[in-house]
Order: C-alpha cells, then sequence, then structure tokens
C-alpha cells in the first residue's frame, strides 16, 4: 500500500534530464505513469484479493475443512438440502426433526441468502467440471466473500476518499480480526456474505447519492435485496441509511440527488425485501422498520414543498401555503401512526432490538438472550484484540471526515459512529464496525501518508527545479506545512512516515497471529497443549454425534441444550427437542426446566417430550470450560422464566455457584449435575487430586455416589467431553 | 378352474391363520415343584392345562440342570412356580433369570405358601405384591371361614369376593365360594399394574394362628389378597396366589360352606376360579392385538409421509382377540384415536363394522408439527393397546394459498392499470420528444 | 367570519398563483405530472378500499400500493432528471435518465408480478 501512494514520485531524475522530459515527452511520461500506477493499483488489489482469502485458511491447515461452530451446521445442512432437493423444495421445507414436536418451517425462518450463494457456486463450479463436494464450497464461501469486501472496501474508498485510501481499506479489511474472527474457512454463517453485502449496498447507496443516477440506485437496492436474504443484520441498513438522510435535510445538504437515490432505493429495497419470506411484511409492520417509512414521506414533502417554492418564486405566498401543508402532513402522519400502533399492524420493538438502545435491557428481561456469550456488552480487551491499531486510526480517520465534509464522508462517519455504538454494546456487531472503522482509519492512514511523502518530495522538488510542480494538486492544508518549512521538516516527515510503516506492519503481524492463534479454532475439535507443549486434538464431538447416527433408531429424540441442537441435526442426523434458532422460549424454558429438575421430575417431563437421548456436554476431565455445567445457570434462569418452580436461589449458595462438598443440595442432585458427573466420582483426573476432580472448575466434586434410576449411560466418549443417556423406557412391571 | 383359484383363495385366510406363528398362548411351560408328590396332588389343575393343549415339563426347583434359556432362546413360554421353600434354584435361574423371563414376555404362575421362602416372596415384591413379613402368618378370618367337620383355627377360608370382570375370570359366574389356605399379601400402592383378583372379606387378618395376638395385625380385611394379578407393560401376566394348597386335588374336589351361610355346595369354587385365571394369564382370553394401522387422505389410498394442515383425512386399525385357538374380531364402541402433538388435538371415537376393523375420518387441525395418531385402549383384563404412530403436519407451500382472491381484484387492476400506466406513458413522453 | 372570508380569498390567491405558474411548465413534464397524479390518486382509491373491505389478502394490497407509489416515485424521479432546470443533473442526458428509468419500472412490475399472488 505504501508503495503505491508513494509511486507517482518514482526514483528522482537529475535536474536536466528531468527537465528535459517534462519539456520533450509530458504526454507519454503522463500516461507512463498513469500507466504505471494502474498497473500496480490492479496488482495490489490482486495480492490483496489472494491474501484476504489465504489468511483465512489457517484453519484448514491446522484441523481441516470442516464446517465450525453451532449454526454454520444448520447453514450446512439447508444448503446440502437445497442442492439435493432443488429451490421449490427448500423454500417450503418443514423440517421435523428439529424442535420435536413442534417443528420448523425452515423457508420462512431462515435468511436464504447464505445458502442460495453456495449452492449457486456449487452449481458453476461443477458447470464448469470441478466435481467439488458441497462441504467444500460451503467451507470456502466466507474467505471468498471476504475477497470480495476486500474490492467493494477499495470502491467504497475510492467513491469516498479518493483510490489511495481505497486500496489501504481494502488491505486493512483483508487482514482486520474483528472481520476474521467470522469468516475464517469453515465458518459458513451468515455473516460472512452478509458483511459484503452490506457494505456494497452502502457503497452502492453512496455513489448513487453521489450521481444521482436511478440505476445505481436501483443496484444499492439489490444489494439491499441480497442483504435482506443473508443476515437480519439488515436492520442496520434500514435504520442508518434514514438516518443519514434526516441528518443531510437537517444540515441543509438536502439535494435531489439525495431524493432520487433514497426513493428509488426504499421503494424498490422494500418490495424486494418483501420477497423473503422470514422478512414478509416487517418493512410495514414493524416499529424498527417505521424510521425508514417516515423519512420516505419526510421526503416526499420536503421535496413537493421545494418544488412549490421554486413554482411560487414568493416568501410570504409560500409560507402561507407551508402552514396548509405541514399542518396537514403532520396530522395525516400522526393520526396513521397512531392507528397503526393501536391496531396493533405496526408492532412495537423487539427485545434483540430494545437491547441494543439499552444495554442493560436484555439480562433484566430476556435471558435467552443475554445468555447468548455473543450479546454480551464488549469488553475494552476485544475492541483492542480485534482492531488493533485502527482503534486509534479511527479517530484519526474522523478528522479527516469532517474536514473534507461531503455527502459520502458524511455517510461513512455516521456509519462509524453509529456502528462502534452498537459494538460497544453487543461482542457480534464488532463485525459490523468493522468495514467502517477500516475506512476511516485508511482515510487516516492515506491522508497522513500521503502528506508526509508530499512533504519529503516537495523539498527535493524545490531544491531540483525550484518551483513546487509535483504540488500543485496541494491543498491549503500541505500548503500550511510547506510554507513554514522548518530545517527538521523532511527528516521528522521521514521519522513519521517510517513509524507510521512500523505501525502498520505491527498490525499485520498481530492480524496474523490472532487468526492463526484466535480464530481459527473450529469449536467443534478442541485443542490444547499438551503437558510437553505439543498439540491435543479432542474430537469427542463428533465422535459422540456420529455414534448417535450410526446406533440410535433413526426416529430417535435427543435432548440436549439448545447449543447443540444444530450440530446433531446435521451430524448426528437425529431429532433434537431445541435447537440454536432459539424462537420458542417456552420450549427452550421446558428442557431448562427438566435439565435442573430431579431425575423422577425429569423424568416426567422427558416422557412427555418422547426424548429417547440426553446429551450432556463435560469439561471436567479435559478442563473444557464451556461445558453445561458452566452454562447451567442460565437454564435455571430460562426454565424459571417460564416455571416458577425452578428457582436460581435453590442452586446457589451465599449467591455463589459451586459444584463441590458445600453445593446447594438441588444443585448436587438435579439431573444435570447428575449426568455430567455420573462415574465421575471413581475417575482420577489429575495426578496428586483426589478422585473426582473437577479440572474444568479446579475443585472436587460434592456428590460421587450418583446413581441414575431413569437414565442409563449410553455413551460417554474418549476424554468424557461428550456423554449421552438413554432414557429408561418405563417400568415393565410397576 | 376358477372354482379351485375360488377354493384357494377361500383356504388362504385360514390357512395362513393355522400358520401364523403370532400365537399369544403359550405352549410349552416349564412347572417348577418342591417335590414331585405335587405333580399328583394337584393333577386337576394340570390336566386341565394339558387337556388345553399346554406341554408341562415338571422339573424339581433345584434340579441342577434347568435352565430357562439356551443360547440366548427361551425354551418355554410360561413358568409355575409350585415351588413355596425354595430357597435356591438349581441350574442358572434365580430371581433376576425370572423377572428377565417376564419382562421379555412370558407369563408366570406363582404359588406361594405359609412357609415361603425369601426367594418367592422376593419375585412377589418384584411383582408389585408384598407377602405378610410374619413368617408364621396366615390368613385367619373367624366369620368367613369354611365349615368342616374338624372345627380348626379357621385358616381355611371361603372367599367370594372376585374381582368383577368377565375377562379375567369368564362370563360364567362362579357360584361357590374358593377355598383358600395360606398367606396373605397386601399390593404395592405404588404399582398401578397389579390387581387383587380374590380378596379376603372384612374380617379377615393376617396373623399366626397359633400363638395369641399380642399387637394389631399389619394386614387387615379386605386390604388382604388372597390371589393377585399383574399385567406387565408388555403384556406378560402374573399370577401370584398365597396358598399353594388351593390349587390341589383335594380342594377342588371338597364341598364348601360358608360360615355363617345356610347354602352348601357340593363342589368348591376353586377348580371354575383357576381354571378360568389359567385361561386368563396364559392369554387364552382378553388378549388383543392391532393391526394394519392405515391412514391416508380421504380419496386416496396410499399412507402419505406428510400431511398437510387441514387435509381431511382417514384412519383405521384392525384390533382382533384371541380365543385361544383363532383370531376373532373385537367389538367395542370404546376404542378412541387421538391426533396429539403434546396434548390431543382431535380425539374421535373409532367406528367398528362388527369385524375388527375400526375407522374414523377428520381434519387435521390447523396447527403443523410432528403429530401422532395415538391408540390408548387400556381396558381392565385387557391386553394394553398402545399404538402410536408418528406423522409430520406441515403448513401451506407458497403455491398453495388461494391464488385468486375476490376481494384483492382491485389491488390486481390496479396493479396491471400501473403496468399499462407505464406502456402508456413511455409511448407519450417518447413521442413528446 | 371575515377571518374566514379572507383566509379562503388567501387560498384561491394561493391556488391561482401556484396554477400560473404550473402552466410555464414544459409538456414532457406535465406528461410526467400528469402520470404521478394518476398513480397517487389509484394508490389512494386502494387506501380507501382497503379500509373499507379489510387487509386480507395483505400481499395483494400491498403490492397493488406499491405498485402506485413506486410508480409515482419513480416518475419524479424521471421528471427531476429530465427537467432542465435542475443544474444537478446537466451531464446525465435525458435518454439515459429515461433508460434508467425503464429498467427500475421493470424490475419494479416484476417483482409487483411475483408478490401479486
Amino acid at each position: 500500500m505504501a508503495v503505491t501512494t508513494a509511486t507517482p514520485t518514482s526514483p528522482p531524475p537529475p535536474p536536466s534530464m528531468a527537465q528535459d522530459l517534462l519539456n520533450s515527452l509530458p504526454k507519454t511520461l503522463k500516461l507512463k505513469t498513469k500507466q504505471q500506477e494502474l498497473l500496480l493499483r490492479v496488482t495490489t488489489l490482486g495480492l490483496i484479493y489472494i491474501l484476504a482469502f489465504i489468511t483465512r485458511l489457517f484453519s484448514v491447515l491446522r484441523y481441516e475443512s470442516m464446517i465450525h461452530e453451532f449454526d454454520p451446521y444448520f447453514n450446512y445442512r439447508t444448503t446440502v438440502y437445497l442442492t439435493e432437493h432443488g429451490f421449490s423444495e427448500f423454500w417450503n421445507w418443514f423440517d421435523s426433526d428439529s424442535w420435536y414436536p413442534l417443528g420448523r418451517i425452515i423457508g420462512g425462518t431462515l435468511y436464504p441468502g447464505l445458502m442460495l450463494t453456495a449452492a449457486a457456486l456449487y452449481k458453476i463450479l461443477h458447470f464448469l467440471r470441478f466435481a467439488v463436494h458441497i462441504r467444500e464450497v460451503c467451507v470456502l464461501t466466507a474467505p471468498f466473500f471476504a475477497s470480495n469486501t476486500a474490492i467493494v472496501a477499495y470502491f467504497f474508498g475510492k467513491e469516498v476518499w479518493d483510490s489511495g485510501a481505497g486500496i489501504v481499506a481494502a488491505a486493512l479489511i483483508a487482514i482486520c480480526p474483528g472481520y476474521i474472527s467470522r469468516s475464517v474457512a469453515g465458518s459458513y454463517d451468515n455473516e460472512g456474505v452478509a458483511i459484503f453485502a452490506l457494505l456494497l449496498t452502502f457503497y452502492l447507496f453512496v455513489k448513487a447519492v453521489n450521481t444521482g443516477s436511478l440505476s445505481w440506485s436501483l443496484a444499492s437496492a439489490f444489494g439491499y435485496f441480497y442483504m435482506v436474504s443473508a443476515w437480519g443484520g439488515y436492520v442496520f441498513i434500514i435504520n442508518l441509511v434514514p438516518l443519514y438522510v434526516l441528518v443531510l435535510l437537517v444540515t441543509g445538504r438536502y439535494s435531489l440527488r439525495l431524493y432520487v437515490a433514497y426513493n428509488c432505493m426504499y421503494v424498490l429495497g422494500m418490495l424486494l425485501a418483501m420477497q423473503i419470506r422470514f422478512v414478509g411484511f416487517q418493512h410495514v409492520q414493524s416499529g424498527e422498520h417505521m424510521a425508514s417509512m417516515g423519512v420516505f414521506f419526510l421526503l416526499q414533502v420536503f421535496f413537493f414543498l421545494d418544488w412549490v417554492k421554486h413554482l411560487l418564486g414568493d416568501v410570504k405566498l409560500f409560507q402561507a401555503f407551508l402552514r396548509i401543508t405541514v399542518t396537514g402532513a403532520i396530522s395525516v402522519g400522526a393520526i396513521a401512526l397512531g392507528v397503526g400502533t393501536a391496531s396493533g399492524y405496526i408492532s412495537p420493538w423487539t427485545g434483540r432490538f430494545y437491547s441494543l438502545l439499552d444495554p442493560t435491557y436484555a439480562k433484566d428481561h430476556i435471558p435467552i438472550i443475554a445468555s447468548v456469550s455473543e450479546h454480551q456488552p464488549t469488553a475494552w480487551s476485544s475492541f483492542m484484540f480485534d482492531f488493533h491499531i485502527l482503534l486509534f486510526l479511527f479517530p484519526a480517520g474522523l478528522y479527516f471526515c469532517f474536514k473534507r465534509l461531503s455527502d459520502a464522508t458524511i455517510f461513512i462517519v455516521m456509519y462509524g459512529l453509529t456502528s462502534m455504538y452498537f459494538a460497544g454494546v453487543m461482542v457480534r456487531l464488532i463485525l459490523v464496525a468493522t468495514p467502517a472503522v477500516c475506512l476511516i482509519s485508511a482515510i487516516a492512514v492515506s491522508a497522513t501518508v500521503k502528506n508526509l511523502t508530499r512533504v519529503v518530495r516537495a523539498k527535493s522538488q524545490t531544491l531540483q527545479s525550484g518551483s513546487g510542480k509535483g504540488t500543485s494538486a496541494s491543498k491549503g492544508s500541505s500548503k500550511g506545512v510547506i510554507d513554514n518549512s522548518q530545517p527538521f521538516q523532511k527528516n521528522g516527515a521521514i521519522v513519521l512516515l517510517l513509524g507510521a510503516f512500523y505501525l502498520l506492519s505491527r498490525y499485520a503481524i498481530h492480524c496474523t497471529w490472532v487468526t492463526a492463534e484466535a480464530y481459527s479454532s473450529p469449536s467443534i475439535v478442541l485443542a490444547a497443549r499438551g503437558a510437553h507443549g505439543q498439540r491435543v486434538m479432542f474430537d469427542d464431538y463428533r465422535e459422540a454425534y456420529f455414534w448417535l447416527r450410526q446406533n440410535t433408531p433413526p426416529d430417535a429424540k435427543v435432548m440436549s441444550w439448545w447449543d447443540y441442537g444444530y450440530q446433531i441435526t446435521a451430524m448426528g442426523n437425529r431429532t433434537v427437542i431445541v435447537d440454536n434458532n432459539t424462537w420458542n422460549n417456552t420450549h427452550i424454558a421446558t428442557v431448562g426446566r427438566a435439565m435442573s429438575s430431579y431425575e423422577d421430575e425429569a423424568y416426567d417431563i422427558m416422557r412427555s417430550l418422547d426424548v429417547d437421548y440426553v446429551l450432556v456436554v463435560f469439561g471436567g476431565v479435559t478442563g473444557y470450560s464451556s461445558d453445561d455445567i458452566n452454562k447451567f445457570l442460565w437454564m435455571v434462569r430460562i426454565g424459571g422464566g417460564v416455571f416458577p418452580v425452578i428457582k436460581e436461589p435453590d442452586y446457589l449458595v451465599n449467591g455463589e455457584y459451586r459444584v463441590d462438598k458445600g453445593a446447594a443440595p438441588k444443585m448436587l442432585n438435579c439431573l444435570m449435575y447428575k449426568l455430567c458427573y455420573y462415574r465421575f466420582g471413581e475417575l482420577t483426573t489429575e495426578y496428586g487430586k483426589p478422585t473426582g476432580y473437577d479440572r474444568a472448575r479446579g475443585v472436587e466434586i460434592g456428590n460421587k455416589d450418583i446413581k441414575l434410576e431413569y437414565l442409563e449411560e449410553a455413551l460417554t466418549t474418549q476424554n468424557w467431553i461428550v456423554r449421552i443417556y438413554k432414557v429408561k423406557p418405563p417400568k415393565n412391571r410397576s | 378352474m376358477a372354482k379351485l383359484i375360488f377354493l384357494i383363495l377361500t383356504l388362504i385366510p385360514i390357512l395362513c391363520t393355522s400358520f401364523s406363528p403370532d400365537k399369544p398362548s403359550d405352549r410349552r411351560i416349564l412347572v417348577l415343584v418342591d417335590d414331585f408328590a405335587v405333580k399328583s396332588s394337584h393333577s386337576l389343575y394340570f390336566k386341565s392345562l394339558q387337556s388345553r393343549g399346554f406341554d408341562l415339563d415338571f422339573k424339581l426347583a433345584d434340579d441342577p440342570k434347568i435352565a430357562l434359556q439356551r443360547y440366548g432362546q427361551y425354551l418355554y413360554d410360561g413358568l409355575v412356580l409350585f415351588s413355596p421353600t425354595i430357597e435356591r434354584f438349581g441350574g442358572s435361574i434365580d430371581a433376576a433369570a425370572i423377572l428377565d423371563f417376564v419382562d421379555s414376555g412370558h407369563d408366570l404362575i406363582v404359588a406361594a405358601d405359609n412357609n415361603a421362602s425369601d426367594l418367592i416372596r422376593e419375585i412377589a415384591t418384584e411383582c408389585g405384591v408384598d407377602f405378610d413379613e410374619d413368617y408364621t402368618a396366615m390368613v385367619v378370618d373367624h366369620a368367613g371361614y369354611a365349615v368342616s367337620s374338624t372345627e380348626g383355627d379357621h385358616t381355611l377360608i371361603a372367599s367370594d369376593d372376585f374381582i368383577k370382570s368377565d375377562v379375567i375370570l369368564g362370563s360364567k359366574k362362579i357360584e361357590a365360594p374358593v377355598l383358600f389356605q395360606g398367606i396373605g399379601h397386601s399390593l404395592n400402592p405404588s404399582n398401578r399394574l397389579v390387581l387383587k383378583v380374590l380378596s379376603a372379606s372384612p374380617t379377615a387378618f393376617s396373623a399366626n394362628p397359633k400363638s395369641k395376638l399380642t399387637s394389631p395385625p399389619s394386614l387387615l380385611g379386605s386390604s388382604i389378597s388372597l390371589v393377585s394379578v399383574i399385567q406387565a407393560r408388555n403384556n406378560a401376566r402374573i399370577l401370584i396366589s398365597g396358598s399353594l394348597s388351593m390349587f390341589s386335588n383335594r380342594f377342588f374336589n371338597s364341598g364348601v360352606q360358608k360360615a355363617g351361610s345356610p347354602t352348601k355346595h357340593d363342589k368348591s369354587g376353586n377348580e371354575q376360579f383357576l381354571t378360568e385365571l389359567s385361561k386368563w394369564v396364559l392369554h387364552e382370553r382378553g388378549h388383543l392385538k392391532a393391526v394394519n394401522v392405515k391412514h391416508h387422505k380421504v380419496g386416496e389410498t396410499d399412507e402419505p409421509s406428510i400431511y398437510r394442515i387441514n387435509d381431511d383425512l382417514e384412519y383405521s386399525v384392525e384390533i382382533y382377540e384371541w380365543s385361544g385357538t383363532t383370531w376373532e374380531p373385537y367389538v367395542a364402541d370404546d376404542v378412541q384415536v387421538q391426533f396429539y402433538m403434546m396434548s390431543p388435538y382431535v380425539l374421535k371415537n373409532l367406528a367398528n363394522d362388527k369385524k375388527g376393523h375400526y375407522f374414523t375420518s377428520f381434519k387435521v387441525p390447523d396447527v403443523y408439527g410432528v403429530f401422532q395418531f395415538k391408540v390408548e385402549y387400556n381396558r381392565l383384563g385387557y391386553t394394553s393397546l398402545s399404538l402410536a404412530k408418528q406423522i409430520p403436519v406441515r403448513p401451506f407451500r407458497h403455491n398453495e394459498y388461494e391464488r385468486f382472491i375476490p376481494a384483492a381484484y382491485p389491488y390486481y387492476g390496479a396493479a396491471f392499470s400501473m403496468m399499462a400506466g407505464f406502456f402508456v406513458f413511455s409511448a407519450v413522453h417518447l413521442y413528446n420528444k | 367570519m371575515a377571518k374566514t372570508s379572507s383566509t379562503t380569498k388567501d387560498a384561491q390567491d394561493l391556488f391561482h398563483a401556484i396554477w400560473s405558474a404550473y402552466s410555464a411548465t414544459p409538456t414532457n413534464l406535465k406528461i410526467i405530472d400528469l402520470y404521478v397524479v394518476f398513480a397517487v390518486f389509484t394508490a389512494l382509491l386502494q387506501v380507501v378500499y382497503m379500509a373499507l373491505v379489510g387487509t386480507f389478502p395483505f400481499n395483494s394490497f400491498l403490492s397493488g400500493v406499491l405498485s402506485c407509489v413506486g410508480t409515482a416515485v419513480l416518475a419524479v424521479c424521471l421528471r427531476i432528471q429530465v427537467n432542465k432546470e435542475n443544474k444537478e443533473f446537466k451531464d446525465l442526458a435525458p435518454e439515459r435518465a429515461f433508460a434508467d428509468f425503464v429498467l427500475c419500472n421493470l424490475v419494479l412490475h416484476l417483482v409487483i408480478m411475483n408478490f401479486l399472488g
């Protein structure tokens, strides 16, 4: 990136030569540098494109080509279904394997963009006679789209600032950990394509605002459509864009270009979005989308008034007109909104949305949202971890944006600020903020480096040719710097440049390190360091899921905490009671209640749900800390939220959660405890520690003598991470 | 030729039934006795079994060669334990083996006596029957004893408090009281499967007849059961009696007169009672089977893999009862089917054609999910029928909704007029330029 | 009373003024205006109809109304772009504007057709 911005200066020729060249061949030289620049730019972009792809392949190298985590397994399963059964079946798919016995209308409750994209890639590859497996396509979809995002970032940067900033932005976003965290190979999730769609939509919209062209606006509507089809985060677009329009209106930057861009994008985007079944009528019914509609009407009124004003050309008359129309418009709008809300057509905001505005809302009201680790407020360290130096470049970039205010920079500033706020509220929204942070930081880097090189170059030029020819395009700021030239300026500039390059190289090193160490773990295969520093792999999850697939009847129902639902259906091919699509709180609460009840009470619940197997995840042997015992309080909370018989204090001792001898009696005898620690009391996990020593929590367990009456152990995996129990049928003779 | 085919066709069902492996009546029965003397002293009872086609295999209970199964296959279909005093079976048999025998669907007849061993008591306890813990206790009834020539200690009881079930005891009323001499038991209240077939009268109690009563007896009155049966969930049937002698020829043939009753019967009710009961225990009566569970949409015959909400469907099932030799149609008007998902959404009585064919039709509710057709038929004495067939119900597909709704015609009109308007406008606009 | 009459008179004056100012608009813009008015009128008709019979085929209603609104909005956009008084769109050829307009309309009507049933 540094090379590109510095290129036009090329090697400084001797003075006479330069003069000659400038005089004799100005045209060829100019053309040549332009061509050179183009070549360099394309090469750099190409390299960035490849870099963005290959930096995400650590996970494949370290582990294998596999789908990661939880949600991607659902996406993978649906994609396989889509490729096998075709679009129509997929669109109408009623899945009876999940949420037993309720079932789930898959086609109507997912964002199909990701699956359609992967299936289309798969079809294209097969058309080109590449006989790849659909899994490979799914694994590599996210890196592929990350590369595309980098290209979009380049164009966006170019549109907002200049091509230098664009290239820096592309380079930054290609390796930014905040984005990599959701787009490594195997992380086959909606966000992988959604960030691309988000940035594309924004880029096209800014382009539409800048040109006032209907076709760009139409393109951004399609970008929006793709975004809606891919991820629920589209709500961010449909709120940010109206907000942006509103800000422009208020600051007096209203223009007809804006009118064209927004209206066309809104109407067509809304219509297109309604074709996604999961979104449906939300655009006209849900409170989250009302802002855009309000702005749409406001814009019409504004335009109409502007037009009448233009027609009349008389202030007094216009004011009279204004009085009539404005009162009319406001009253009509208020009545419509009131009637809509009162009659229930416009639904109030959903909990997830509230929790965005008020970070403490979910904690108090909706445990199911609060229980997801991705929904926790962000810690400073994770900002640092995900953004590194961008965190410091971001304010600098904002400064540059404010200094050169335009419609486009206002947009990027608003995008940056709002998304940063949301990133602070919820960990996973760092992802949304990443492109903005990268773009704004890129502006800072690009502008700084440009200014500095200009200083360096201007000095040599003034020395050589006596005129600031090379800096003829310089803006006021750099001119001021040159005018007040100081003796150490050049050296200072060089030092600063070197410093900037040092920082950027640190960033690159940090990003690579983070990608390799932190974000490439598939979390379905666990890795740990053994006693001698070697890597130890725990492949217990897959062992358990394949066991389910091979050894249980095809219609067996498996109960587990919802985290593992998608994996069980995708890899174990068995029906689950609840899964990661947490749409029915009561059903989840029933499972939570079963897990936190005594065995006999739990047995009745399990019988009523026709449960055949119970699966728990236990890290006491390996020291794996995100196991069911550590998630257990959430089960209690969620269960207690619906069934008041479950009370959180029953499981705590003086507000403390413990599993050792001092634990609450209810805790020591609830189903989850029994299932996790069954036979654990006989086991010595660590040398020099008593039997039944839980390595995940570092205590000796409190109930070593666990007898199961209604369940029997069916499988405990190699490292005890997954334990499966069979629910016994009722006793034959009683 | 046609006649021959017709003959074969008519014969096929008969042939099929005759070769049907699905005959619930047990054929091979192992009888374990303490002493081969029982074989002759209880010969009437055994004869009645043999005359009904059962193949009895008498063994001493401590015979080291006895075994219930060989190579994982059970050698017998039923087991009669007429060995109340046995402490340890010979061979590989123990209490757990006997319970496994029952749990794999085989029948069991246990007779205890006033010197019943711990082993027999343990088996009984596992089946939900608790004999009096006092080893010396017997059932004594000073009011309902059987009148006999020697004025005894009133442990020979004449009881006529039968369970009211034609299925278990046959349709012919048992006129004479049943003679009983042995120990009483109570039913485990947590066990919902065990039934009192013959209970003691309210004046009976369980105590040692030879000693004076020092403390109130633990078992008292009509809560004492003399003979009980259990039908396990897998439809294995168990008979437990507190008296071995009630099966004996002596009791079968003796006359009976209940104390306080003027009528004297020439023959006790034992033979009728125990024979009828053995018919029930050995599945010659009250054994139902449900076959050919079918469901399909109205107007179709194939069973779909999934229904749609608001489909009309037909459900049918055939229910037969085993008569001891053949499957006869079972006729009842209280068989119900549920369309069930966590709770029954549809509950319908099944109509039947008196030939064992039960059927109904209903509309799938407007709810999607994984439903079950459930028939839970539990009637006293009959084997419980528990049929569950899972079937998912899906919502409408996107193209199954009504396409052209009259109320929406203005909207269609508007949309098309806009389209037409667009063409007209384009033409005018271009022309005008 | 006097006040009311004066307001009425004001309003009348106002509309006269607007009308006279409007008469000066070029014909091609007037055609677009007519088209817009037609679309808005159809949309209003449908809203009234919806208020009378209820929202049952909600998708049909939405597609009907949105088709009108979309048409109107696109036409207004076209009007802005071909209006020679708007300096912002000097570089945009009217032919290009019309081509964009046709493209958007095609998309609009295709989507409406999909959504109608």
